[in-house]
C-alpha cells in the first residue's frame, strides 16, 4: 500500500540537510537522495527547494562548498558542514526534541 | 590570509555566478532524469517526472543567484565599507565645530546612503537571464 507523503514543516529542511551532511560531504543530488531513502519516501521534498536552502546555509557559514568530481566523473558542487554548522545541528536537534515532546504531550492529554 | 584575499577578489560577475548555479542545478536534473530512465521510464515520461519533482528550475536558479550575489565576499566588504564611511561622516559632522569641515561629514553620509540605496535597487531588479533563457533546462532535457 502506498503511504501518504507529508509536507515538510517550515524550517525542517535545513535540519535534514545539516543531519545528512554530518556524516560526509555531499552534492545536492546526493543529499536529496539520502533524505528520500532515509525517510522511505514518506516526506514530500521538492528537490529544487534544497538549493536556496543550501545557499542560505552557506551564507550563514553553516556549510562550505567546493567543486569536485561526482561518482560518475562529472563536475559537481560538494557541501561540507563547518564547525558552526555542527553547532547549529546540535541546537536544532535539541529544539526539535523539545517541540516534538510538547506536541506528543498535548496529543496524549487533549 | 592568501586564501581570504583570493576569495575577496574572486571575480564578481553576475554571468559567472549564473553559470555556476546553472551547472549545479543541471547536474541534479540530469542525474534525476537518468535515474528515472534507469528505472524503466520512457525518456519523455522521465523528463516530465524530473521537472515535476525538481520544481520551477528557473525560479530556483534566480533565487540561488540572488543569495549568491548578496553573500559574495566583495559585496559584504563593500557593505561594511559603506557603514564605516557613514560612521566616519556622522562623527566628523557631530564633532566638528568648523562648518566647512562639517560639510565633509555631510558629504560622506550622503555618499554612503546613496551607494547603499543603489545596491538595494540593483538587488531588486530581476536578472536578465530569467526572461531570456526561460525553460532552458526543459528544452535541453
Amino acid at each position: 500500500m502506498a503511504h501518504a507523503r507529508t509536507d515538510l514543516m517550515q524550517g525542517t529542511l535545513e535540519l535534514l540537510i545539516l543531519k545528512t551532511l554530518a556524516r560526509e560531504a555531499m552534492h545536492g543530488y546526493g543529499i536529496v537522495q539520502r533524505i528520500h531513502e532515509t525517510a522511505e519516501d514518506l516526506l514530500k521534498v521538492e528537490d529544487g527547494s534544497l538549493y536556496p536552502a543550501l545557499y542560505r546555509m552557506e551564507e550563514r557559514g553553516w556549510v562550505t562548498s567546493e567543486w569536485g568530481l561526482s561518482e560518475n566523473n562529472r563536475r559537481a558542487k560538494f557541501y561540507k558542514l563547518t564547525r558552526a554548522g555542527r553547532k547549529q545541528l546540535e541546537d536544532e536537534c535539541a529544539n526539535w526534541e523539545r517541540i516534538s515532546q510538547a506536541i506528543t504531550r498535548i496529543l496524549q492529554t487533549a | 590570509m592568501k586564501a581570504l584575499l583570493a576569495r575577496l577578489f574572486k571575480p564578481y560577475k553576475r554571468k559567472e555566478i549564473e553559470l555556476e548555479v546553472e551547472e549545479e542545478l543541471r547536474f541534479h536534473v540530469e542525474m534525476l532524469r537518468r535515474e528515472y530512465i534507469r528505472q524503466g521510464m520512457p525518456p519523455e515520461e522521465a523528463k516530465g517526472a524530473t521537472l515535476k519533482r525538481f520544481g520551477d528550475v528557473e525560479q530556483i536558479k534566480y533565487r540561488c543567484v540572488q543569495i549568491s550575489r548578496r553573500s559574495h565576499p566583495f559585496m559584504r566588504a563593500l557593505k561594511s565599507f559603506l557603514i564605516l564611511v557613514s560612521i566616519a561622516g556622522v562623527s566628523v559632522r557631530v564633532l566638528s565645530a568648523d562648518i566647512s569641515v562639517g560639510r565633509i561629514g555631510e558629504m560622506l553620509i550622503a555618499v554612503a546612503v546613496l551607494s547603499r540605496l543603489l545596491l538595494y535597487v540593483r538587488g531588486l531588479s530581476p536578472s536578465n537571464f530569467l526572461s531570456k533563457n526561460r525553460n532552458t533546462f526543459a528544452a535541453d532535457l
